[in-house]
């Protein structure tokens, strides 16, 4: 693929904008043009757009008709498979008695997502809670995808506030429903995600109806509309800022995530020692 | 002299209607007032099927909104200059009111308003179709934006 250079640094910022990233920024940023600019193409050729026309979206019966063009599952956890198509790496060892702080370094990263999402939910004036279930919401991630919410929020739940956890967890559900009051959009990428004719399943759509009508549907909420803003290729983030609010609001165990037999221990392990074959 | 203006005739009509149309556009736009410290200046009204979700001042957030069926995004280009007495502040999302009276909320927040000196942000509205926008609301000051919408 041809990649016009000067339209790629100009949607980037500039060059100035290019020099401060990261090589993983630019690299992503990378991806994402090249993508874009593949599915301008791909859907150009299939006659479904013209160039400066709305994008079209692939449906849920062509999204499931790749599955059999990769080598492994969508919903494999991060630290499973290689970068865009790359094999694996060597890990680095996590400590004896790792942080929380240690698997954002070693195992989370770079997680700028998650860290941009905790960013607008501090500079919002949101509540800590609030701030720290942004900053965990995705982390799963790395572990498994299907249901990220449940398997986040079973992550933490040992570690974190009752109203994190909960928020942790049914952001899941919420983000395929908009609530333009409480400023949340259903998102383009999830037309690319899962087709622009998805429909939530079952048990998804009997959450939500719970939820709307609970106390705490806010606190998931405000996860989801953070999340929306949080895909910023240029945004400068650290888990510094966090330092105080995981302080005060992340129980650490003294012998180290994975080794307090907590109900979660395992997970952690899991994410300590991902090339363990059994 | 008259050969000559007669041959830039077609320019000059052409910079004459670009001058008309300029004023008109200058016209419809409310005046500039100042909200919590901030020079506000709402530039335009427009109507699309798929927008940037990009806070205030914006990022490069790569996120749209997009269309959806009997819907169409609004979107709403408002400059800010900061003022020499502005003071940092948390200010609430803008909102829009239609010619029905019926208030939209945009997902589009102020986040560090004071952090650069200059920006123009775009609030994203998901209205009816055929919706026109009468007002917009920023921190209680409201802002007739009727005249920016086409008719």
């Amino acid at each position: 693929m041809e990649i016009d250079r000067r339209a790629f640094i100009a949607g980037l910022g500039g060059a100035a904008a290019v020099a401060g990233m990261s090589d993983e920024a630019k690299a992503d940023a990378l991806e994402h043009y090249m993508e874009d600019q593949l599915d301008a193409g791909v859907a150009a050729q299939r006659g479904q757009t013209a160039p400066g026309q709305p994008e079209t979206f692939q449906t849920v019966a062509e999204i499931e008709a790749q599955i059999e063009t990769r080598p492994y599952r969508r919903g494999v956890g991060g630290v499973f498979v290689g970068n865009r198509g790359q094999n694996v790496k060597k890990i680095e060892p996590m400590p004896d008695k790792p942080s929380i702080q240690d698997f954002f370094r070693l195992r989370f990263a770079p997680a700028n997502h998650v860290l941009q999402s905790a960013t607008r939910a501090m500079k919002t004036g949101m509540s800590e809670e609030i701030i720290l279930a942004c900053l965990l919401h995705d982390c799963v991630l790395s572990l498994i995808k299907p249901d990220h919410g449940w398997w986040g929020a079973q992550l933490f739940e040992p570690y974190i506030p009752e109203k994190s956890a909960f928020a942790i967890r049914y952001h899941q559900t919420l983000r395929f429903f908009p609530d333009e009051e409480a400023g949340y959009e259903y998102p383009d990428q999830y037309y690319r995600i899962f087709g622009k004719d998805y429909t939530p399943p079952q048990y998804i759509q009997d959450t939500y109806k719970w939820l709307k009508n609970h106390k705490w549907y806010m606190e998931p909420r405000l996860v989801t509309v953070n999340d929306l803003y949080a895909f910023d290729p240029n945004a400068k983030v650290s888990i510094e800022p966090f330092e105080d609010v995981i302080g005060r609001h992340f129980k650490s165990p003294k012998e180290g995530l994975g080794f307090d037999n907590s109900p979660s221990a395992h997970m952690w392990r899991t994410l300590a020692r991902p090339d363990s074959p059994l | 002299m008259v050969a000559r203006l007669k041959a830039r005739a077609p320019q000059l009509l052409t910079a004459g209607a670009i001058a008309i149309a300029s004023a008109a556009v200058l016209l419809a736009q409310p005046p500039a007032r100042t909200v919590n410290g901030l020079q506000v200046s709402v530039k335009s009204v427009e109507h699309t099927a798929k927008a940037s979700l990009r806070d205030c001042p914006p990022g490069t957030n790569t996120v749209n909104a997009v269309q959806r069926p009997g819907d169409e995004i609004a979107v709403v280009t408002v400059d800010f200059k900061v003022m020499p007495d502005f003071k940092p502040v948390m200010m609430k999302r803008p909102t829009a009111t239609a010619a029905d009276d019926k208030v939209y909320n945009t997902s589009i927040q102020f986040v560090d308003v004071g952090s650069v000196p200059e920006y123009s942000c775009q609030f994203v509205y998901r209205v009816p179709q055929g919706t026109k926008l009468k007002t917009l609301q920023i921190e209680g000051a409201s802002f007739d934006i009727s005249g920016l919408e086409s008719k």
